[in-house]
């Protein structure tokens, strides 16, 4: 008898939560969503120049010989990633931003702007994958070739 | 107020019990970062005590602790949802440490000793003591490794808060040891 009471106490409960949890998600999920553009397209006029309709145009957001930024996917450790990369006609980056990624907390953080790894692939042509972080890194370089070779095709 | 400040104090989560230190190491690291944390392990303990201590005639013994963290998770996930809509530069920062404030066990533990066993005001009232105690536990390691990080940046870092935290510890120790 306790037993089926506590089943309907668990169904009544967890009834309840779910509808306060979705009455409150579908409130705030067009806020967020509009916050995590923001976000994005704060990142893209950093790399394109605020002149740029970062929404408005496609993967490839600036094509001119001294700058080309484009957007591009990658896999990571946790699932897809994706990232934008500013570079000129000859193929030298001058910087990369990943705009999302879902790799495991901590290991995300060679990610974030000012990380001295994704800073290094504005500095230097060489950059190496990091120890701790295979996955994780080798997927960021995957994507940055593909992004600057696809993005260098845009010039004629 | 003898409720209030023996949680607070007495019973005080992070220097008493030792409970809830992963959030309270990972997110002292600046005084902002702390402040966000506290007032979301705020809003969970004392939402998750009033909602339990309201409806404990209602849940049987055997299925209490799935009860708790079913209310527990709900909060936890309203107000992580809240904090992404209305505070997303906090949020993109402490994010992940406000999603585990479901495993905190300061929380379960409180829930389970005083809020399924006392009536809501009383339990409220518990809670908001236990949360302030949080807070101050957190504000102060926070406003310390900000604060010691300007000359000796170590103490940002995670082996900085082990070692302000464990001092901090000793200081309240040695002054209950006398």
């Amino acid at each position: 008898m306790t037993g089926l009471r506590g089943i309907a106490v668990l169904i009544a409960l967890a009834a309840g939560s779910g509808c306060a949890l979705a009455w409150f998600a579908a409130r705030t999920e067009k806020i967020a969503r509009a916050n995590r553009q923001a976000a994005e397209t704060r990142i893209l006029r950093e790399l394109a120049g605020a002149e740029v309709d970062v929404r408005a145009t496609g993967d490839i957001l600036v094509c001119e010989p001294d700058l080309i930024v484009a957007q591009g996917r990658g896999r990571g450790y946790g699932g897809e990633l994706r990232l934008a990369v500013a570079f000129d006609h000859e193929g030298a980056v001058r910087a990369v931003r990943v705009i999302e990624h879902r790799e495991t907390p901590g290991f995300g953080d060679i990610l974030k702007p000012g990380a001295p790894w994704i800073e290094s692939f504005g500095r230097r042509r060489d950059v190496h994958a990091v120890t701790g972080a295979t996955v994780t890194s080798t997927a960021v370089m995957a994507a940055v070739a593909r992004v600057a070779q696809r993005g260098g095709e845009c010039l004629p | 107020m003898s409720v209030f400040a023996a949680a607070a104090i007495r019973r005080n989560p992070a220097w008493a019990q030792l409970l809830g230190l992963c959030p309270l190491l990972a997110v002292s690291n600046t005084v902002a970062n702390a402040a966000g944390l506290a007032a979301a392990s705020a809003v969970v303990l004392v939402g998750a005590a009033g909602l339990v201590a309201a409806i404990r005639g209602f849940i049987p013994k055997d299925v209490r602790l799935p009860c708790f963290m079913l209310v527990i998770a709900t909060f936890t996930t309203l107000v992580n949802l809240a904090m992404e809509a209305y505070a997303f530069a906090l949020h993109q920062r402490i994010a992940l440490f406000v999603q585990i404030i479901v495993t905190n066990c300061m929380i379960l533990g409180h829930v389970e000793r005083v809020a399924s066993k006392e009536r809501v005001g009383r339990a409220l009232l518990d809670a908001v003591g236990t949360a302030a105690g949080f807070a101050a536990a957190i504000l102060a390691l926070g406003a310390i490794r900000q604060f010691v990080a300007l000359g000796f940046p170590l103490a940002a870092m995670p082996a900085g808060a082990f070692v302000i935290a464990g001092l901090l510890l000793a200081l309240t120790r040695l002054r209950t040891a006398r």
